[in-house]
């Protein structure tokens, strides 16, 4: 018994002993956190939340492969739109030979891979398959199942009745792009919007037959059809079916409200109108009980948007975004995009308002919300530019654009391309040129931007006053690899900025095969080009500087040639420079001949300083009997002028 | 009993006058699959996945299907081997004269990946129309996401290893 006491007491010593060696005093409570709950998915977004965009590399939709990689705008667009245009003919294969894609390989079965089930006069319908069609956004074919429906009569509840009514009112009983073609749709020209100002609504469509076919129609029906009209632009019908319902005594639902405000612009003239109109229509939503949501503050701030540049309009916007965060709603990308243009419009006075905007909406990741939450970065951007002509904040909206998804809310590649080219100008007049260079341009181009021609030739301009010829040969080969070189306006830039800064360097040779390059892309047009650029005496004339400063003489002989063959063709004539450098140089290399082509062009294009050539050949060359007649002939007594 | 013996012995000495009786050559261990006869010119192009016999898989080169329905527990091993051969059958017809190497089909849990050399004898335009085209329909055929991962060469002669 003492044997296990002590035993006992011996093991308790070793483990308090060894509780003092490994564990601090406080005491330390574990606490299990609460379990949180997560999708499928949750995971991989995790993982993909710690790659952000590698500026080094194109984007993760082309082949990473030299030869696949887009280099041009052109590119960008038309290798994306190939590949989607590929995947449309797999649909098409797949739409024509149904019957050969019924196998059903996976499992769960998932409905993507399957064919469309497509249905005809004779097909059998039930309403479950109405459901299917709506809930795929098929249009025309929710159309078609519909008028079988009617024809075999079959009860539609008036649930799916409701659904389609909704979907037609918001497609305009259009068929929608299916939503898989991502790049189709980013790729879209944004010309569309342009489109928007005008009606589109097709009067007498089905979603209107449809509409006539429902007896003693409900305040759902009502909305869902004031919605579509208004947001199709038919705003006339729009309002006559409003104040129907209103006679009626249904209430229409909020949204509905949301669209009149927003169309209120077509529907009233002057501005204190549609500021009436709304805020009557704001104080029937008071009236009907309904509540206001960010719908409604996104309809009242684009009303006020399109108000003018007067005081008043201002002050209503602020007291509206005032109001609505009295009641707890807070404006999203949208409202503050229609708060940017009430308050910077081109003509109106400056306003720094875009500073405390981004103080709200900085350091947060917004989702969408509404369609127009797209147009603030764009807009914002230009701003920036345009508005305020300010560095910092340009930074700021770019910073903001990149955190978290909020790159996501860029729109589309129209609104992209706008956004980089405020950015990118606005970035080159403000920094000094080589950080521009090197943290910008070199980060952006070409992966991310690719430089229009217009940005180009502001950068040309930047690089002219910096006399920062350096880059000229890294901004030409980029310029060949974007296709900017069949603008006449570029190549001449490029070409004045190299002759009017002469140094001695190896940019020289860089500088005569530019040159040379262009020579020859000029000379090379392919001939069936509409718009074709023409030599002039002038771009031949910097050509030849260039060309001789580096004494390649076969390349300025070419030249030259082409100048003299051309006589009656090319516009105009170089300056007397080009063509006294040209004599020097047969000068040098001991080509009288081709020296006294060269004069008898100057003397032919009528310049006075001919003489003055054939002196400084005279003079610097013996010349044999041949050659002694051949320029006396041009200039007339050699032997008086060297008296001179 | 000792008949029994004896009727045994007598078998087996019939059975080596039988065996005596037969022509036999040396055992021949001649292997030929995946293997390449020297032509008399020796100007038959191989590339390194050819010029290397299949016991130098897992050595010197790799397998062209990767996939783990050959393992213990795997699934659907025949209708993995059926769908490589459907795929590669497909690819190459659709990439007309373009691979120059083996198509290589990795597959990983859902995924499958089609690998492959492709050459630069049509422009980049149609080379993504077809990457859309072959992604899509074989993926509406083997009902999971395919993707394919393609390098391009300028000249076939770059894939070329050596000539036999």
């Amino acid at each position: 018994m003492s044997l296990f006491l002590r035993f006992r007491l011996r093991n308790i010593q070793k483990n308090t002993l060894g509780k003092t060696f490994y564990s601090s005093k406080a005491e330390e409570k574990i606490e299990i956190p609460n379990r949180i709950p997560r999708g499928p998915t949750d995971i991989l977004r995790a993982l993909e939340s710690t790659v952000s965009r590698d500026p080094t590399a194109a984007h993760y939709k082309y082949h990473d492969d030299p030869f696949l990689i887009p280099m041009s705008n052109v590119g960008k667009r038309t290798f994306a739109m190939a590949q989607e245009s590929g995947r449309k003919a797999a649909h098409w294969i797949r739409k024509e030979h149904a019957d050969l894609f019924n196998h059903r390989e996976c499992e769960p079965p998932i409905e993507t891979f399957f064919p469309k089930i497509t249905f005809n006069k004779n097909s059998k319908v039930t309403e479950e398959d109405l459901k299917n069609v709506i809930d795929d956004v098929q249009i025309s074919e929710a159309v078609n199942v519909y008028k079988i429906c009617k024809e075999n009569n079959i009860e539609v509840s008036q649930v799916s009745q409701q659904k389609l009514l909704e979907l037609l009112c918001y497609y305009n009983s259009e068929d929608t792009l299916d939503k898989e073609f991502i790049e189709e749709r980013w790729f879209r020209q944004s010309s569309r919007l342009k489109e928007k100002q005008r009606k589109i609504w097709r009067d007498g469509n089905f979603a209107e037959e449809l509409f006539i076919s429902i007896e003693n129609p409900t305040a759902e029906v009502y909305s869902a059809i004031i919605q579509g009209m208004a947001k199709h632009l038919q705003v006339e019908r729009a309002w006559q079916l409003f104040e129907e319902a209103q006679q009626k005594g249904i209430i229409v639902n909020t949204d509905t409200y949301n669209s009149l405000i927003a169309v209120s612009n077509y529907l009233k003239e002057g501005y204190d109108q549609r500021w009436s109109f709304a805020f009557d229509l704001l104080s029937d939503l008071n009236r009907a009980n309904l509540k206001p949501n960010l719908g409604t503050l996104n309809s009242v701030l684009k009303t006020l948007s399109t108000m003018g540049t007067g005081r008043v309009t201002k002050t209503y916007t602020l007291q509206v975004l005032r109001e609505f965060k009295d009641i707890g709603i807070e404006p999203c990308l949208a409202s503050w995009y229609y708060v940017l243009i009430t308050f910077c419009k081109d003509r109106g006075p400056t306003s720094t308002i875009l500073t405390d905007i981004l103080n709200f909406v900085e350091n947060k990741e917004h989702k969408i919300q509404d369609i127009t939450d797209t147009n603030f970065f764009v807009t914002a951007m230009d701003i920036c530019r345009n508005h305020l002509h300010d560095v910092d904040l340009a930074r700021r909206v770019d910073k903001m654009l990149n955190f978290g998804s909020n790159y996501d809310l860029m729109g589309d590649s129209y609104k992209e391309s706008i956004y980089y080219r405020n950015y990118f100008v606005l970035l080159s007049e403000s920094l000094p040129l080589e950080e521009f260079m090197r943290d910008i341009y070199e980060k952006y181009v070409p992966h991310i931007y690719v430089p229009e021609p217009g940005v180009m030739g502001e950068i040309l301009k930047i690089v002219d006053i910096n006399g920062a010829i350096e880059f000229i040969p890294k901004l030409w080969s980029d310029m060949t690899v974007f296709d900017h070189t069949n603008r006449e306006n570029l190549l001449e830039t490029v070409l004045d900025i190299m002759v009017n800064n002469e140094i001695e360097s190896e940019l020289k040779e860089n500088f005569s095969n530019i040159a040379w390059d262009i020579f020859n892309r000029i000379e090379n047009q392919n001939e069936n080009r509409t718009n074709k650029i023409m030599f002039t005496g002038d771009l031949l004339g910097k050509i030849l500087t260039l060309v001789t400063r580096n004494k390649d003489f076969i390349k300025s002989c070419t030249v030259m040639d082409k100048l003299d063959k051309g006589h009656s063709t090319i516009v105009g004539v170089p300056k007397i420079e080009a063509l006294s450098l040209f004599v020097d140089q047969c000068i040098e290399e001991k080509q009288p001949s081709r020296a006294i082509s060269c004069i008898q062009y100057c003397s032919d294009s009528g310049f006075p300083e001919a003489t003055i050539l054939a002196a400084r050949l005279n003079e610097k060359l013996t010349l044999d009997e041949n050659h002694l007649n051949n320029l006396s002939k041009i200039v007339g007594d050699l032997s008086t002028m060297k008296a001179q | 009993m000792t008949s029994l013996l004896k009727n045994v012995i007598s078998n087996t000495q019939i059975n080596t006058q039988l065996v005596r009786l037969l022509h036999t050559t040396s055992v021949c261990c001649k292997v030929q699959a995946g293997r390449y006869r020297i032509t008399p010119k020796k100007d038959f192009p191989l590339t390194y996945e050819m010029a290397n016999p299949p016991h130098e898989i897992a050595h010197r080169k790799t397998w062209n299907s990767w996939n783990t329905s050959n393992l213990q527990g795997g699934l659907r091993s025949s209708e993995t081997a059926v769908e490589d051969v459907f795929i590669r059958k497909f690819v190459s017809g659709t990439w007309h004269n373009l691979f120059v190497s083996e198509i290589i089909i990795k597959r990983q849990h859902n995924i499958i990946r089609v690998a492959g050399i492709v050459h630069r004898a049509i422009n980049a335009r149609k080379v993504y129309f077809l990457i859309g085209y072959t992604e899509e329909l074989l993926s509406f055929w083997l009902q999971c996401p395919v993707k394919l991962e393609l390098q391009t060469v300028a000249d076939k002669k770059d894939v070329i290893f050596k000539y036999i």
